[in-house]
């Protein structure tokens, strides 16, 4: 049997020398409550430029909360959030959601969706390069009634790449994909991330995804951060090797302290 | 190549096309009514219904042939259409516009649909001695009628169909930095626009019946007058294709809706293929 392997960051560029250096993320003092119930208290995180950072935690326990102020969605009851030094909401198409759920317009076709995601005034053949990047060039004229739930993630996550954004955000995003499509997501997302030198921020509740993914877990509770993992990759690592089984069994002890 | 050559080449593409005969499960919805004007014809044949009773199918062939060849039968379809087009439009637009203003602004909603939802609840033929006093009996009033009548199906449908967009759309379309503008054109009319051929469907038998009885009442042309003069001379086969041209206009506005609804929304599933 073989395992799925993971393609290693490119490590031989930094960060701040790609064509997209990423943008930084400044989590200050930040606190949000929901009618007097309080979900994130004092909270204080900084995401390099480039970094990818994967956010786990037991359901409630205010991730996707976080989440949404870091996408402007949302604002902080206390405490900013600060994306290259400026207010979360004004980042514009420097910041890219992708939702757990895909969210295309069933009215458009796939490449009409794509073309949301597009800079105001730039050129159309983008939605073509952003196509082919996700292996869905082919189908820009048709709907995405006719599309597989992969293929329109794949759409949403093409929707997002397509303004070379400098922070992407991910809720869940491969949540409810079958586990082999999952997989096949997350080496793309991984591929794009190591090409673009985006700064990706990922909540998710599977641990495996997380430490596949990122550069950084940290694990959200009790209103702030319970633990925090760096992953240091050198050379090919691979699904279930053993070092990050226990990176991933050190994550999960520390979500279940909570 | 020059005109008559593509003329003539088309003519050869064309000779070799044979008009092919449909197939035998399209016309089945056809059967059951072919059958019934198969044993009417019989019954007034044979005198088992007078044709003062109920005149038979060739008696109104014959009937509708003179007329149309007159030129009166066209005359008063075009007034009885004209009319109804004119409502439609009128208590269509303004419901539309009603629906797309109180489905995207709370205020506006407020305001008026408690009011709207009063209204409603009148049945608008009892509305008719009060518009024959307001408008008397000419154009005004028909107008009045059937738009008000087409007026609250397009206009409920309409607001239940901007309720109904996925929210989760709207946050996207956001996030993605739409404007007001882009969002309403990009997301809120197409989402909304399934809900809104509902309406404009059921709008459009609202629209006929209400122009019967308005027409039936009071006029001096269109189907309804037509009918009314035949019935007060007892012309019974020009009273029976008044009737049964009502059935054809109402069947043509829904088969033309149904159209213009298959090519709006041929993004959606349920229109796929078909």
């Amino acid at each position: 049997m073989q395992a799925v392997n993971l393609l290693p960051r490119d490590i031989s560029v930094p960060p701040m020398l790609r064509e997209n250096p990423g943008a930084s993320v400044s989590i200050r003092n930040v606190s949000r409550s929901f009618d007097g119930n309080r979900v994130l208290s004092n909270l204080d995180l900084e995401v390099r430029p480039g970094e990818f950072l994967s956010i786990v935690g037991q359901s409630g326990c205010g991730k996707s909360t976080l989440l949404r102020l870091i996408a402007g969605l949302d604002k902080p009851s206390s405490g900013e959030v600060l994306i290259d030094g400026q207010p979360a909401d004004q980042s514009g198409d420097r910041l890219r959601i992708m939702f757990q759920e895909p969210r295309l317009l069933p009215w458009a076709t796939i490449a009409d969706n794509v073309e949301i995601g597009l800079r105001q005034g730039s050129d159309p053949k983008a939605i073509h390069e952003a196509l082919t990047s996700v292996q869905l060039s082919e189908k820009a004229g048709m709907w995405p009634s006719v599309l597989s739930g992969g293929q329109r993630q794949r759409v949403a996550l093409a929707r997002a790449l397509v303004s070379h954004p400098s922070l992407l955000v991910f809720d869940e995003p491969l949540g409810a994909l079958d586990a082999l499509t999952r997989l096949t997501m997350q080496n793309l997302i991984r591929d794009m991330h190591a090409k673009a030198g985006f700064t990706a921020i990922l909540v998710t509740h599977d641990v495996a995804e997380a430490v596949a993914l990122s550069d950084r877990v940290i694990v959200l509770g009790q209103g702030g951060i319970l633990h925090r993992v760096d992953i240091v990759r050198v050379g090919p690592t691979s699904r279930g090797s053993a070092e990050l089984a226990a990176i991933e069994a050190e994550i999960l002890d520390a979500i279940f302290a909570a | 190549m020059s005109l008559t050559d593509s003329l003539s080449a088309a003519r050869n593409r064309g000779s070799g096309w044979r008009p092919s005969l449909p197939k035998p499960e399209a016309l089945l919805p056809y059967a059951v009514p072919a059958a019934i004007l198969a044993l009417w014809e019989i019954a007034g044949a044979t005198g088992l219904i007078a044709d003062t009773v109920m005149p038979r199918p060739s008696i109104i062939v014959g009937t509708a042939t003179q007329l149309a060849l007159s030129g009166e039968l066209f005359t008063h379809l075009g007034v009885s259409a004209a009319r109804a087009l004119a409502g439609l439009v009128v208590g269509g637009g303004i419901g539309f516009a009603l629906g797309v203003a109180n489905g995207v602004s709370r205020l506006s909603e407020t305001l008026t649909d408690s009011t709207l939802q009063m209204v409603r609840n009148i049945p608008h033929l009892a509305l008719i001695p009060l518009v024959i006093l307001w408008f008397g009996i000419g154009e005004g009033a028909k107008l009045f009628l059937v738009a008000l009548g087409v007026f609250f199906p397009i206009y409920l449908n309409t607001l239940h169909g901007i309720r109904n967009i996925d929210p989760h759309l709207i946050e996207m379309g956001r996030a993605y930095g739409m404007t007001s503008r882009q969002l309403f054109r990009r997301i809120v009319l197409p989402g909304a626009l399934p809900s809104v051929f509902v309406g404009l469907r059921y709008g459009l038998g609202i629209m006929w019946l209400t122009l019967i009885v308005a027409e039936t009442l009071s006029a001096s042309s269109g189907l309804g007058y037509m009918a009314m003069k035949a019935r007060e001379f007892m012309v019974l086969d020009v009273v029976v294709l008044s009737i049964l041209l009502y059935a054809a206009l109402g069947k043509l506005a829904d088969t033309l809706t149904r159209a213009l609804e298959r090519r709006a929304l041929k993004w959606s599933p349920a229109y796929a293929g078909r």
